[in-house]
């Protein structure tokens, strides 16, 4: 599953940072709120939280356009070849974010007897990063773009050249 | 008043039991009991009374299973309960011609139990994908059928 | 995938579970003749996670979380019902400031549902701007609302016996510098929407629906009062506190989208109006009922509890067997009735129109598929 979050075919070198801070500054998140966390992720696209920003305010409706795939919510057996579906469809370098308890582990609806739903997206979509909460509160989720983003470019934060007492 | 409108609607049709039901405690201000077949007459009754279809499912009491129709009208309060006893394999008439609303819900009671209505349109799975082979809300319903 | 027939050239087009304008996961597959629907047929159960099976395998108290996921947009009604119908299984009777605290938390609730709706509907139609100003003032009720009951979406405060946690005074000023912040923004809304000749143009006379549909498909909430039905469990079947209030039910006449979107703008109104009635009325008292027993064990029956949502009417339907887990909950949803009348009014209309005719019955997916 390693090789299918984009491994670029050819290295640029120094090159490939600045196409990195590119790819990380302005990602282009995928409309796909599957239930309750969806409402979430609307918030934290408007005005209050405005992940706008961040680079990451234009949700794109078809995965041909989009190059990050917000899990937000419970995957259903019946919803889950969707999935795949979707992710298959969007263009590499793509990554993956599973919000809310249900896309990491099934949430609250996982129990013995669980007939209906997969307990978790990493069972069928490699995932990046994780945002436990249910619902993960925005500011949460702005926090995940953020650690995708140290992920992407392979360094930390501006804010470490601050003095932010911890 | 509604309530002896309605009782008087269905009297002609030979119901089990028409009586009156402790609202304060249950919610019902009529509770009646019929068989299975009776049930399109019952709801063309309840369709002229003005009342609409509030709710249609099913309880699984092990041995056999029980019906539940709630009706309730818009203009004057009145909860009528309809409770049809249906016998294990057996198969209920449809709803549907009289009330289309009916037709979402017994797709819903096939797709968790199993019960088959007669004369249903288009009897398919509503909530489960279309190949699953287990129904969920049987109380046999057991783990090794959902681990797959 | 085009199919040749003898008469006519008609094809499939699928509106998939992902898609920016159903409002969830819904699938409605239509077939078209040119730009015309011909059939529309929704396929629902991309989010079945099976609600009514888990509450067999728990018990009353384990099962109040669920019922904030049912409808998350109006959770506190969903906790309100189940939480009056087990109440009226084991017969324990909430105090009145803790039924009044219910009923202003609840109506704030509808607040932002209500605010929601508007916002997205205006984007699935096209308008960008609405949606941030409903957002903002929905941001104010989350605040106030989290200060007391510690979620934002989801909640789960409602305990069988009345409300675990009491009104402070900053909350309550809070409420009433809300309520006066949101009466100033009608106007704004009037003058962005509702006067707005586009949204006329496209919300008049599209998506009619007649009152012996209404009784046939067996619609609440919003949808059935645009026409001209005035149907409310608040006014027909009062619960909690409402007969001590003075609201009145706003209704539509002609049934098309634009009067069910006059019908929900009124509708906020109206629930200012309770909240701050229900603020100027508040009586001191105890919030819990005494004696509720930890452990429940509710006597053999079943009962039925009707609860008013954004969204028309939640039935609560649960049978006992005496035992500490339901035998059976069946929760009556409104969009499970409302969505079925899609496809007698989606039909001669174009794809456009059926977007705004499906956000116009407000569903919420997860409801519906439980």
């Amino acid at each position: 599953m390693e090789t299918k979050t984009g491994d670029p075919l050819i290295k640029f070198g120094l090159l490939e940072e600045v196409l990195n801070l590119a790819r990380a500054n302005s990602l282009w998140p995928l409309t796909f709120g599957l239930a309750c966390c969806a409402i979430e992720m609307m918030a934290v696209g408007m005005a209050r939280f405005d992940l706008a920003r961040f680079g990451a305010e234009v949700f794109r409706p078809s995965p041909r356009q989009s190059d990050l795939m917000i899990v937000a919510g419970t995957i259903s057996k019946k919803m889950a070849p969707a999935v795949v579906r979707l992710y298959e469809q969007m263009p590499a370098p793509k990554w993956v974010i599973a919000m809310g308890n249900c896309a990491i582990s099934g949430g609250p609806f996982f129990y013995e007897n669980q007939y209906a739903i997969v307990p978790g997206a990493d069972l069928i979509i490699p995932v990046d990063v994780y945002i436990p909460g249910c619902p993960p509160r925005p500011e949460a989720i702005i926090e995940a773009i953020l650690t995708l983003e140290e992920k992407i470019t392979k360094r930390g934060r501006l804010r470490k050249f601050r003095d932010v007492k911890r | 008043m509604l309530k002896d409108n309605i009782t008087k609607a269905l009297a002609p049709l030979g119901l089990e039991q028409v009586a009156d039901g402790d609202y304060a405690k249950t919610g019902y201000h009529l509770e009646v009991a019929a068989r299975p077949e009776q049930m399109p007459a019952v709801a063309q009754a309840m369709l002229d009374q003005g009342c609409f279809l509030e709710s249609l499912t099913a309880v699984d009491l092990r041995e056999s299973f029980t019906l539940v129709y709630h009706f309730a009208n818009f203009s004057e309060l009145c909860r009528t309960v309809v409770h049809a006893s249906l016998p294990k394999e057996a198969q209920a008439p449809t709803i549907s011609r009289v009330y289309p609303a009916a037709d979402w819900y017994e797709r819903e009671v096939y797709d968790l139990f199993g019960i088959k209505f007669a004369g249903h349109p288009d009897l398919k799975r509503i909530l489960l994908p279309d190949d699953a082979d287990f129904h969920p809300l049987l109380k046999d319903f057991g783990a090794e059928a959902a681990n797959d | 995938m085009i199919e040749l027939g003898i008469e006519e050239k008609t094809y499939t087009l699928n509106l998939g579970p992902q898609h920016p304008s159903t409002h969830g996961v819904l699938r409605v597959l239509l077939e078209m003749d040119g730009e015309y629907i011909t059939k529309a047929e929704p396929v629902i159960g991309y989010g079945h996670r099976g609600h009514e099976h888990m509450a067999e395998n728990r018990n009353y108290h384990q099962f109040l979380p669920n019922m904030g996921r049912v409808d998350y947009l109006h959770a506190l009604a969903y906790n309100q019902g189940y939480c009056m119908a087990v109440e009226k299984l084991i017969g324990v009777t909430v105090p009145e400031r803790g039924e009044y605290i219910r009923v202003i938390l609840s109506e704030l609730n509808r607040l932002t549902s209500h605010l929601l709706w508007f916002g997205a509907y205006l984007l699935d139609l096209g308008a960008f701007t609405p949606i941030m100003y409903c957002f903002d003032d929905r941001e104010h009720i989350l605040d106030l609302l989290d200060r007391i009951t510690g979620s934002r979406l989801t909640y789960c405060f409602y305990r069988f016996g009345g409300v675990p946690q009491d009104l402070d005074d900053e909350f309550i000023t809070g409420v009433r510098a809300f309520i006066k912040r949101l009466r100033s923004r009608w106007p704004d809304y009037d003058n962005l929407v509702t006067k707005n000749v586009i949204f006329i143009n496209r919300t008049k006379d599209v998506g009619v629906i007649s009152k012996d549909q209404c009784v046939k498909y067996g619609l609440t909430g919003p949808t059935l009062r645009g026409s001209g039905i005035p149907y409310d469990i608040r006014k027909s079947e009062p619960y909690s506190a409402y007969p001590a209030f003075d609201f009145t039910i706003p209704i539509g006449d002609q049934g098309d989208i634009f009067d069910r979107y006059i019908v929900r703008l009124q509708e906020m109104e109206q629930s200012l109006r309770i909240i701050e009635q229900a603020l100027d009325k508040l009586p001191n008292g105890p919030i819990m009922a005494e004696k509720v027993p930890k452990r429940l064990k509710p006597a053999e029956g079943e009962v039925y509890q009707a609860v008013e949502t954004a969204r028309g009417e939640f039935g609560c339907y649960i049978v006992s067997q005496g035992g500490i887990k339901p035998y059976r909950i069946k929760l009556r949803v409104p969009s499970f009735g409302n969505l079925s009348i899609l496809p007698e009014i989606a039909v001669d209309t174009l794809v456009a129109d059926l977007v705004a005719i499906l956000g116009s019955v407000d569903v919420v997916i997860p409801e519906i598929d439980r």
